[in-house]
């Protein structure tokens, strides 16, 4: 995480000149090094992993002078001291006026550790400002989430502490509250009256690829579903904040979680598939199953897809299906929010058009690969006679825009230095996204899954199909 | 590109993403000199398969044309001798429209494998659809349609476009199977007697017929005048519609409908001659290039149910 996508995210923010002069990085783990081979790795991290950015040696040169290293144990309560020391002299020499962002780019299992170590060694406190950064899963259920909360807030208070879930941090999905709330014409159909369902939608083309040994303990519920997606959904579905402020916005969302119904064991299976790939194709290429994968047991039940529908119980969204899903090994890589409209009342053009004007109007919020935004419609073909023809409204960020935009983790990063915690998560809001996921762990943790039931390079199992067909609706094709 | 690769749809997309980027700042550095523009233009997905050079050359050409009136993202996917090949290339094709100032671009994947690697080619089509705007496969090639891919290849279409009067090409069973699937089938041999069946309802709309008789050349019906034939049928029940062959070697298309004792109508090329008795009138019948036949399937993007109802009436 740091090589490929902290260091550039950090490298590119001091391209731009959006860090401060005095700006260092301290990077911390066990393996014992120098400050300058710890710059060289650093260097050709950067160089290799940064994207659609030159790398300027010269930039480089600069920036690298604020790169340092200590090696130390989490463990280990002298390593914080070093730590503290080490941090005091990079505040006289740089002028950084004490404030520190920590960001655990470690296993999730030693943040409360390491949170404990920082605050044993009183790194929690200074004359400027401290903030501690983690990276998702926050806790692997709920009860593990209370407990991980519990502890990070004995040392941080929760205004210190930040959530990063990277998701937040695209275009896109910022852009869903400038679409929404900065314009006048989408809120008022934003609601049960004309929208007619929600799908969204998080595949990979690639397998685990290599990781299997730590997806095996994760699978797609919990590395997508729950954080990412949940939040995705939040976004598209909250209420409009009363200003733009950190708390403000994040208060609504944490509503929205709040108002997810919560699943009966006996609606589970109705509302939620898994499933797991087996051998099949990634274009022209032939691809494992999952269970070939590495380090993975033969008689796995991780599930690399989910699907769920959630309902929200309030009065906006009331009898509106939100269907998520997200796999692994599909037929390619997207990330979208697609709204379906309900139909036109009448279908005065049905005879003329043999029934395509009953096409509904589509929305379509790409994340990625190419972020934009679609209005799916129908129009008139030119020419004489009334044939109508679905057509695609398409803006896009990278032509509309011809800037470039920045990565989640310049976002994001950027927000933490400056203390802007809109796109992170709050401890109420992980804890109502568990919740709502939490009886859908347990119904599977209790399921013998005929696995694999979908063939790699597929969009997922039949089961996911049916599932939207109860509720007389289609998965899109991205 | 060339020689075997490795292909995934997502970098074919990433490429077309640049494509464009690259089109957008080239136009970007004209435009400041000419005022102009560039548009992507994109109503469809178009994936037809070609099955050799020349074949792949008169498509591209049919293809060009059809981009004005159907601007699409177009795949062609060409089949080449040899085993063991893959390769695929992204580009635009772009127009300016007589009069304006801004250029008009549309998308084009081509892609050229060897027969043994075509199953693996619905993987790679498939994801490269553009979302939510009609499928379109047009199938030409032989080789294609009599091998095991074609089960993987149909399901990417909404509407699959043949020409069963082709060599090798889709018969009316195979056809009658795409509809029974749930797919919206054409056949240019359909689309080629269009302006003859209107000549034929303008000349019927004020008579009750008792006898029709398609005369063709040759000594088997070809699909042109078997889908008259049947049209006929179906659209006048109470009529004893005939065919009969010249009994000479031939291509198989109608030359003469007979209706009763008095009235023919003689196709001959471009048109055809109308006699009522001793009156005699010049239809001009165009014989419809490749081109414009699918200028006018491609317009008809739902089940035309007229076309559905002949090909049931042949098929039962």
């Amino acid at each position: 995480m740091t090589k490929r996508k902290l260091m550039p995210a950090l490298y590119r923010l001091a391209y731009e000149g959006r860090l401060a002069p005095g700006f260092a990085v301290v990077g911390v783990s066990r393996t014992a090094m120098s400050n300058d081979e710890f710059r060289d790795r650093m260097h050709d991290s950067v160089k290799k992993f940064l994207e659609d950015s030159p790398f300027d040696e010269d930039l480089w040169r600069s920036f690298a002078q604020g790169l340092t290293y200590v090696a130390g144990d989490v463990g280990d309560p002298a390593s914080y001291v070093e730590l503290g020391k080490h941090l005091a002299g990079i505040c006289e020499d740089r002028k950084t006026e004490d404030n520190v962002l920590f960001y655990l780019s470690t296993q999730p299992s030693q943040y409360a550790e390491i949170a404990e170590g920082l605050a044993g060694a009183g790194l929690n406190h200074g004359a400027g400002w401290r903030r501690i950064v983690i990276e998702k899963p926050f806790g692997h259920d709920l009860d593990s989430a209370g407990v991980l909360n519990g502890r990070l807030q004995k040392c941080f208070n929760e205004s210190e502490i930040y959530r990063i879930d990277h998701y937040l941090g695209k275009e896109t999905v910022q852009n869903i509250m400038a679409f929404r709330f900065g314009n006048g014409i989408f809120e008022p159909l934003w609601n049960r009256t004309y929208i007619d369902h929600v799908q969204i939608t998080a595949a990979e083309s690639i397998g685990v690829e290599g990781r299997g040994a730590y997806y095996q303990e994760a699978g797609a519920l919990r590395d997508m579903i729950q954080n990412h997606l949940l939040q995705v959904m939040a976004t598209v579905a909250m209420e409009p904040a009363s200003s733009f402020t950190s708390d403000a916005v994040r208060d609504e969302r944490a509503k929205l979680l709040r108002a997810i119904r919560i699943m009966r064991p006996d609606q589970v299976a109705d509302n939620a598939v898994a499933g797991q790939y087996g051998p099949g194709r990634s274009g022209s290429e032939r691809v494992g199953g999952f269970l070939s994968e590495k380090g993975v047991n033969p008689d796995s039940q991780t599930n690399t897809y989910a699907a769920v529908t959630f309902l929200v119980d309030n009065w906006r969204w009331a009898g509106v299906p939100f269907y998520i899903r997200t796999g692994k090994a599909m037929p390619k890589r997207v990330s979208e929010i697609a709204i379906q409209f309900r139909t036109a009342p009448l279908a005065m053009f049905r005879k003329a058009t043999a029934g395509a004007e009953t096409v509904p109007n589509m929305l379509i919020l790409r994340i990625q690969p190419e972020e934009g935004i679609s209005l799916k419609f129908v129009s008139k073909r030119p020419g004489s006679g009334m044939q109508l023809r679905p057509v695609s409204m398409d803006f896009n960020y990278g032509s509309s825009f011809g800037e470039r935009s920045p990565s989640a983790y310049e976002t994001l990063l950027l927000d933490a230095i400056s203390g802007d915690a809109t796109l992170y998560t709050r401890q109420d809001m992980v804890e109502a996204s568990w919740t709502a996921v939490q009886p859908i762990m347990d119904y599977w943790a209790t399921q013998k899954f005929n696995f694999p039931n979908y063939a790699a390079g597929t969009w997922g199992p039949e089961a996911a199909d049916e599932m939207l067909a109860r509720w007389g609706h289609t998965w899109r094709k991205p | 590109m060339s020689g075997t690769q490795t292909i995934k749809p997502d970098k074919i997309l990433k490429e077309l993403g640049e494509l464009w980027t690259n089109m957008g700042k080239s136009d970007e550095a004209e435009d400041q000199s000419h005022g102009g523009g560039l548009l992507r233009a994109c109503a469809m997905t178009l994936i037809s398969f070609a099955d050799d050079e020349e074949d792949c050359i008169a498509l591209g050409e049919v293809i060009a044309g059809l981009m004005k009136e159907h601007p699409s993202r177009a795949i062609v996917v060409r089949v080449r001798e040899g085993e063991d090949y893959l390769s695929a290339r992204v580009f635009a094709q772009c127009w300016m429209p007589f009069g304006h100032r801004r250029q008009i671009c549309c998308e084009q994947v081509e892609i050229t494998c060897s027969m043994d690697r075509l199953a693996h080619v619905a993987a790679i089509v498939g994801p490269l659809a553009v979302p939510d705007l009609p499928r379109v496969i047009l199938l030409r090639s032989a080789r294609v349609v009599r091998s095991g891919a074609i089960r993987k290849i149909l399901p990417l279409g909404d509407k699959i476009i043949v020409d069963s009067a082709r060599a090798g090409a889709c018969g009316f069973g195979e056809i009658g199977g795409l509809l029974d699937a749930g797919h919206i089938a054409g056949d240019l041999a359909w689309t080629r007697i269009t302006e003859l069946r209107s000549l034929i309802a303008q000349v019927l709309s004020s008579r009750k017929p008792s006898t029709i008789t398609i005369e063709y050349e040759g000594k088997e019906a070809g699909p042109e005048a078997r889908y008259l034939d049947a049209w006929l049928e179906v659209s006048l029940p109470d009529t004893r519609v005939g065919l009969k062959g010249s009994g000479q070697p031939g291509s198989g298309k109608p030359t003469i409908i007979r209706i009763d004792g008095d009235l023919t109508i003689q196709l001959a090329p471009g048109g055809a001659e109308v006699r009522i008795g001793s009156l005699e009138q010049w239809a001009s019948l165009p014989s419809g290039t490749d081109e414009q036949l699918l200028n006018s399937e491609l317009s008809i993007v739902v089940h035309d149910r007229v076309f559905e109802r002949v090909l049931n009436h042949i098929t039962a």
